[in-house]
């Protein structure tokens, strides 16, 4: 495994841990260390009599450690990955010790089990499954309709009272959607609740919000008119959940995939990560999503510019997107991130996703050759063939993609839609810089 | 994009003051709204159908500009070569520590190495430069080309890229800390220059100014200076006049020093006495009432009645007038060597009273030459002798005084440019030991430039029994930030030097 620092420290699940990893990423405050081909460990001396034993499996990117804390990656998990980041040589390849080897094997062991109980699980019963269904359609289909509803009084009274409503307003229709076990749509009505008033121009943003939120109560209201993929997208978004186990058992995309960018959030204590992909032989994109709540240990650990052999099992959709890791092959894989060669291949392929999903966010994409410039109040990015997209409004890193471009083309990670994208990492001297 | 418009206006009055027509669509939607006119007679259902339409051309429609004539201009190719990784790996590290002496510590070095930054960091170090004006020339040498270019392009930064006025312009049209910038550099340099340039612009200057500027006058002061300085007893403004003469007391050859120099020739006599039938003759010093003090010494602040009570007014006096007469005056009038003239002030009880007059005299005329003479027959700590002292020596009396007077030593330590030599550093590691809050992170952060790298060990010589009860809480977290403010050094100095 072939991490960069600034990789390494985007594991870190706060600043502390940060700064707390790169204390330790010295030689003196760790007692022994070793590698091998699987893994990593080491045992770092702290406050307590015994020293903690630290352990990194390089394979499959995971922590364990005997430190109490509830952080995870914990700070020797980090300083130990640091360390050996900085100063590879002190780690003589050696044979596990039992503590490793246990770790390791347990985790395997612990697969094989899950496969095992995949297979001997109980039988469903499908008539009560059935009428529980029947439930909750019932329900949504209700919600739905005071949704519906709901909208329409705004579309009659107009919009223009809706920066004075307190966030009340929303948070009211958004819990009768969860009532109405329609937590999808709840999200979106909260999102619609969060638009920012205070910019300029937030009735555009406001209005595509009410209506993808429309899009989705219609084509519900349609849904046996509609084709099975696109009925899978409005199911998700209205909440429906599909079994990550059941989608495990499908065919999955083995590719080498890149990893993008990652994003962190915070919502009612559950912290969400999006990691955007990128697979190199395939070109497909994907969004991997984790949903930690505190002190839960992750189950993932991606670093933007890993390269990872793995393979993906997308959710249903008319235009795949969000994916789950059914194996990872290996950590240590080659690929080059070339995606779009101009803006022009970049919005027809956007088109085509419109026109299969109408209510589309953010997607992640690879633009060629792009280059920073300053038209008007605005900064851009100029492609090859001379034409220029807007870089989103008050995006603060325009600064970091300025110093690395240096006024030159740059093959660019962007995140975005329609006009408005943010680089989430660049190419610089063939080393995927993160933005 | 005025079909959305037209729909933005719509949705803001609401369908019951606003009805959104077909025709105000565009012809690529217009017909396909006219369908949904028809089929639908709900106006607010027809209303959100259409916009849906609308927002679905719209972003499916999303295209690129094409704007061949908007353009940047790259930045210039670089000359000099980057530094290594395991610098840029030390830079990050101290600016996630925002420890500022590190990063001028850096910087000096990169730039001493004629080497370049990475740019991933060149945003970082152009924003810490806007608070810290200092670094902003080793920014702009260390950033290169790239660094120039880039702040030129962000309005915030202006300050790095500001066209650069002759000195001269500068001085004559800046702002008044610009000129008063300008007037010290230039006096460091050429002092004769930057007194000419005082001289020429003297009577458009207002008197706060004119204070303000005198003060550059105190670096490189000289002989040359005081025809200048005395022709400002003329000046109405009293701050002007107190500046002017606190300067003239600085210069031996004045007309004022050399008042007091004939002040104190009367009043304080070396005395020959002779001893054992005349045979043998011995020196001594005695203080003789002299003649009224000439007006110009009553003006320059010399006091007639004692403020100390261990002093007679005639003691207090000679007291005043000695702090402003250079040593030279005993030295040649008395025709004695400077260990002589100081072994008179000891051995007489008048005359140790008047050391600390010696000690002014000394610091006042920066007298390095008699500084350590002084130092070297001290039996108490003279802080303001410290400075004037060769490097080792003030190393050694530093040393030497630390368990007398830990605080002044530690106070000038920190005013030195040169790095603690180790058993200094020792002391005040020791010391902050014993008053972490006094001595804290902060103070370690600011002074650690001054801090040898071979201090790590240092730490641990710091016993349980060093530390008195209540402060081992404090002093842990405190010794493990000093231990790693010298690794980050030490990383620093290792990336640079191999």
């Amino acid at each position: 495994m072939d991490l960069s620092e600034e990789q390494i420290l985007t594991l870190a699940p706060d600043e502390s841990s940060k700064k707390a990893g790169k204390d330790l990423a010295n030689p003196t405050k760790w007692v022994t260390k070793g590698a091998g081909p699987r893994a990593l460990w080491g045992e770092c001396q702290g406050s307590g009599s015994k020293p903690y034993q630290t352990q990194v499996d390089t394979n499959n990117l995971a922590f364990k450690c005997s430190c109490p804390s509830r952080k995870f990656p914990c700070k020797h998990g980090l300083g130990l990955l640091l360390l050996s980041a900085r100063q590879p040589a002190l780690f003589q390849q050696t044979d596990e010790p039992s503590w490793v080897s246990d770790w390791l094997n347990r985790r395997t062991e612990k697969e094989e089990k899950k496969a095992e109980k995949k297979e001997t699980a109980a039988p469903v019963d499908e008539a009560a499954q059935a009428k529980r269904q029947q439930a909750r359609l019932q329900k949504v289909g209700d919600g739905i309709a005071e949704l519906a509803l709901w909208i329409k009084d705004q579309v009659r009274a107009g919009i223009h009272t809706a920066p004075a409503k307190t966030p009340a307003w929303w948070e009211n229709i958004a819990k009768r959607m969860v009532d109405a076990q329609a937590p999808g749509l709840a999200a979106m009505v909260r999102t619609l609740g969060n638009t920012n008033f205070f910019r300029e121009g937030w009735q555009s943003d406001y209005i595509d919000q009410l209506l993808r939120i429309y899009l989705v109560i219609e084509g519900y209201q349609h849904l046996q008119q509609l084709n099975p993929s696109l009925r899978d997208d409005i199911q998700t978004q209205i909440g429906f959940t599909v079994s990550q186990e059941e989608l495990k058992e499908r065919a999955g995309t083995l590719d080498t995939w890149l990893v993008l960018g990652k994003q962190t959030s915070e919502d009612q204590g559950i912290t969400v990560e999006r990691y955007w992909l990128f697979g190199t032989t395939t070109r497909q994109y994907a969004l991997i999503l984790q949903f930690l709540v505190r002190g839960q240990g992750a189950q993932l650990s991606l670093t933007p510019g890993l390269l990872i052999r793995a393979e993906l099992v997308f959710f249903p959709s008319a235009a795949p997107l969000r994916a789950l890791i059914k194996r990872q092959v290996q950590a240590d894989a080659t690929g080059k991130g070339e995606g779009f060669a101009n803006w022009e291949e970049l919005t027809s392929a956007t088109a085509a996703t419109a026109g299969l999903v109408p209510f589309t966010g953010e997607r992640p994409c690879i633009v060629q050759h792009l280059t920073p410039i300053r038209l008007g109040q605005q900064w851009w990015l100029k492609d090859d063939k001379q034409t220029i997209m807007p870089v989103k409004e008050n995006f603060r890193n325009i600064w970091k993609v300025l110093a690395l471009s240096g006024g030159h083309p740059l093959n660019m990670a962007l995140l975005g839609k329609e006009r408005a994208f943010e680089p989430i990492g660049i190419w610089h001297d063939n080393q995927y810089k993160i933005i | 994009m005025t079909f959305w418009n037209n729909i933005l206006h719509t949705a803001l009055l609401g369908t019951d003051k606003a009805t959104l027509t077909p025709g105000e669509l565009g012809q690529d939607l217009a017909p396909l709204a006219g369908q949904i006119t028809v089929l639908t007679q709900d106006k607010e259902e027809r209303f959100l159908q259409i916009a849906a339409l609308a927002f679905n051309y719209r972003q499916a429609g999303a295209m690129a500009l094409h704007k061949a004539d908007a353009q940047l201009s790259p930045a210039p190719q670089e000359e000099s070569a980057f530094c290594s990784p395991e610098a840029m790996l030390a830079l990050n590290d101290i600016l996630q520590d925002e420890s500022i002496p590190l990063l001028a510590h850096w910087l000096e070095l990169c730039r001493t190495h004629y080497l370049l930054v990475s740019p991933d960091v060149l945003h970082l170090l152009l924003q810490t430069g806007l608070a810290h004006k200092h670094l902003r020339e080793d920014i702009l040498a260390c950033g290169g080309q790239r660094a120039r270019w880039l702040a030129g392009l962000n309005p915030d930064w202006a300050s790095y890229t500001a066209t650069a006025d002759s000195d001269e312009q500068l001085w004559q049209t800046g702002t008044p800390e610009q000129r008063r910038h300008i007037l010290l550099q230039l006096r460091k340099s050429e002092p004769d220059k930057a007194r000419e340039w005082l001289q020429s612009s003297w009577s458009q200057e207002d008197a706060n100014t004119k204070a303000d500027l005198l003060q550059t006058l105190y670096s490189n002061t000289s002989a040359a200076d005081a025809p200048f300085l005395e022709s400002l007893a003329a000046e109405k403004s009293k701050k002007v006049k107190a500046e002017a003469l606190a300067l003239l007391k600085k210069i031996p050859s004045s007309q004022l020093v050399r008042h007091y120099t004939e002040a104190l020739r009367t009043r304080l006599i070396l005395k020959k006495e002779k001893s054992l039938l005349g045979m043998l003759s011995k020196s001594t010093l005695e203080i003789r009432p002299g003649d009224e003090l000439p007006a110009i010494l009553t003006h320059a602040g010399i006091e007639k009645l004692s403020n100390k009570k261990e002093m007679t007014d005639e003691e207090f006096i000679c007291y005043q007038l000695m702090s402003f007469v250079p040593f030279e005056f005993f030295t040649s009038s008395w025709q004695k060597s400077p260990e002589e003239v100081i072994r008179f002030f000891y051995d007489n009880p008048q005359g140790k009273k008047l050391i600390p007059a010696l000690v002014l005299s000394v610091v006042n005329f920066s007298d390095t030459a008699h500084a350590l003479q002084l130092m070297q027959h001290a039996s108490v700590f003279y802080l303001d002798l410290l400075p004037l002292l060769p490097i080792q020596q003030q190393e050694h009396y530093s040393n030497k005084f630390f368990q007398s007077s830990p605080a002044s030593v530690i106070q000038y330590a920190t005013q030195r440019e040169k790095e603690w030599g180790l058993e200094l550093t020792g002391a005040i590691l020791r010391q902050a030991a014993k008053e972490p809050w006094t001595y804290n992170r902060a103070f370690f952060n600011k002074h650690i430039h001054l801090i040898p790298i071979a201090a790590a060990g240092l730490l641990d010589n710091i016993k349980q029994e060093d530390i008195p009860p209540g402060t081992a809480g404090a002093w842990a977290p405190l010794s493990e930030a000093i231990r790693k403010l010298i690794h980050l050094k030490t990383q620093t100095i290792k990336a640079f030097i191999k």
